[in-house]
């Protein structure tokens, strides 16, 4: 299949089960709500080495917000439902909790509930107070700049993360253009975030390593420095190649998000510098959640 | 479904406990099963078809009862969630009673001890409310634990009494010794307030237009705070369609007490600024 020129691989992306959760970030304005949901969703890359993936979902107009704020959404992915509650509480109480103004609610209300403000309360050291309103709990914890506002509990579901492109161009200025437009579009959509810096990754892993010690190391066969070996899949013109990761609450979610992305880069097309887009997997052995590149963009 | 509706038949100069038609609610038991339920009124025996008739099912969701007087006692009492009961007259005593999370609508007048015990739900009551609104039968020491209580007009002493959870908003005034030994929850009205509120108060929260005329000194003055908190429970107050309506949905300015300090309580008096 070959779009504009760009080649779209007869492969697929193959992406992993995780538990999910979504909270909303309040604050006097915008600026300090960024503050504290960039700082929070900081060093949540990779669960491999940081626990958990996050990142911002989207910005929240005043009246999205339960408490008629600025505000911004935060999704938070995990391998396990225990390794999800410990990195929220933790983040909130680090990165939120800490900043100026700020507020934090559930994102999601699903039956299975993990804790938001629920141990966080006992910061307020016998000062707190709770109020159930509708049916939800929330806690008050006296702060230096009034009080912390914080929902018990937040929702969590089941979700997948892993979902990924990899973008073959003749330069890396030419793969950053087409993974900067990919990203605009995919960060466009709800439910889906790219929690790598910026949406794009350079350093696309293997499992395993020659060093026994390490359970990932340098995808060497995607690497144009390697080009002459003799397991490279890169073609000579090739110089530079970028992954772009996709969590996402659901398979459409994720799936969208792969099909904006593709359409992004494919309007660029090969004169652009744009020679190829394939899907990074582990024979299917490893992930449950395969998608299909051609099938998404033919959807 | 259709509406079911209940009608007193024959006044009585004798109280009617009404706790037959939520424990029939409980129970799911028919129309005609109820009617032979048994009832004391007075020194006599009787059966619930003797003074009330019913038409339609029990089961439905929405039920009318009518021509109710304040002999009436425990109306609404645990009436469970999904069911919405309206009552177009006044009421006795312990209306709403360990309401158990249906809706629980008085057109008039209710007497005291109204929602006591009450643990989910909402109460609308349109005209006024005696004494202990939200309280605790006398000698227990749980009050009110949970859902919401409006009244459309005023609610007399002891409102909030030894409250543990809960929303109770008054449009009107609100008698003396208002949340009195209150353990949580919120209180708040549009109108005035009488003497020693909060007394033996220990947490929660009682939100008043304006300062008492007597402000007990058993409360601390703790200054003027924008609270988020206030902008949730406005939403929540707005929900209902009453004079709260009338309260800027962002307000969130106040000046706040602590106390009742003699009991080294945390809870708090927060007056609206502006």
């Amino acid at each position: 299949m070959n779009i504009n020129g760009v080649v779209i691989d007869d492969t697929f992306s193959e992406a992993f089960s995780m538990r999910a959760t979504r909270i909303i970030i309040t604050a006097i304005n915008y600026k300090w709500a960024r503050h504290a949901a960039e700082t929070m969703t900081g060093f949540a890359t990779s669960v491999i080495g940081c626990r958990v993936e996050a990142g911002i979902e989207r910005h929240l107009s005043n009246n999205e917000t339960p408490d008629g704020r600025p505000g911004i959404s935060v999704l938070l992915f995990s391998t396990d439902r225990k390794t999800l509650q410990k990195q929220l509480e933790a983040r909130i109480g680090q990165c939120v909790l800490t900043c100026p103004t700020t507020a934090v609610f559930a994102g999601m209300y699903t039956e299975d509930r993990i804790a938001l403000g629920k141990n966080l309360r006992y910061f307020g050291d016998g000062y707190q107070s709770s109020k159930y309103l509708s049916d939800e709990r929330y806690w008050r914890i006296p702060v230096m700049d009034g009080e912390f506002i914080c929902q018990e509990t937040t929702g969590v579901q089941k979700a997948i993360g892993g979902g990924n492109l990899l973008v073959f161009a003749r330069s890396i200025s030419q793969v950053l253009l087409a993974c900067e437009a990919a990203i605009d579009s995919m960060t466009a959509l709800p439910n889906v975030i790219l929690p790598f810096p910026g949406g794009g990754v350079r350093s696309g892993s293997k499992v395993g390593s020659k060093y026994p010690a390490l359970s990932a190391s340098t995808n060497h066969r995607y690497c144009p420095t390697l080009k002459g070996k003799a397991d490279s899949v890169l073609d000579k013109n090739i110089e530079a190649v970028m992954e772009i990761v996709i969590d996402g609450l659901s398979k459409e979610d994720v799936a969208m998000a792969m099909k904006v992305g593709m359409e992004a880069i494919c309007d660029l097309g090969k004169s652009q510098g744009i020679e190829k887009i394939t899907g990074g997997n582990y024979g299917g052995k490893l992930g449950e959640h395969h998608f299909h590149l051609r099938e998404i963009i033919s959807e | 479904m259709s509406k079911c509706t209940i009608t007193l038949q024959h006044e009585t100069k004798h109280r009617i406990d009404m706790r037959w038609l939520g424990r029939a609610m409980q129970s799911q038991l028919s129309s005609k099963e109820t009617l032979k339920h048994t009832l004391q009124i007075g020194k006599k025996t009787v059966t619930v078809g003797e003074i009330f008739s019913i038409e339609g099912k029990l089961s439905s969701s929405d039920i009318q009862l009518s021509k109710t007087t304040t002999s009436c006692d425990y109306v609404g009492y645990q009436l469970p969630a999904s069911k919405i009961l309206t009552v177009d007259g006044h009421v006795g005593h312990y209306a709403g009673a360990e309401l158990a999370g249906g809706q629980l609508n008085i057109e008039a007048d209710t007497l005291d001890y109204t929602g006591c015990g009450m643990k989910a739900g909402v109460l609308i009551i349109n005209g006024n409310s005696g004494d202990y609104l939200g309280g605790a039968y006398a000698g227990q020491k749980k009050g009110m634990a949970g859902g919401t209580i409006l009244v459309k007009g005023n609610s007399g002493d002891f409102t909030g009494d030894l409250m543990r959870k809960g929303l109770i908003m008054v449009t009107g005034n609100i008698g003396h010794y208002c949340a009195s030994r209150m353990i949580a929850g919120t209180i708040t009205n549009l109108g005035t307030v009488g003497e020693n509120i909060g007394q033996n108060m220990r947490r929660g929260t009682l939100l008043l237009p304006e300062l008492p005329k007597n402000m007990p000194a058993y409360y601390e003055n703790c200054g003027r705070h924008n609270l988020g908190y206030l902008t949730l429970l406005l939403h929540e107050l707005r929900k209902y369609d009453s004079e709260f309506r009338s309260l800027h949905p962002m307000r969130r300015r106040v000046q706040r007490y602590l106390g009742d300090t003699s009991v080294n309580g945390l809870g708090e008096l927060l007056i609206w600024i502006g």
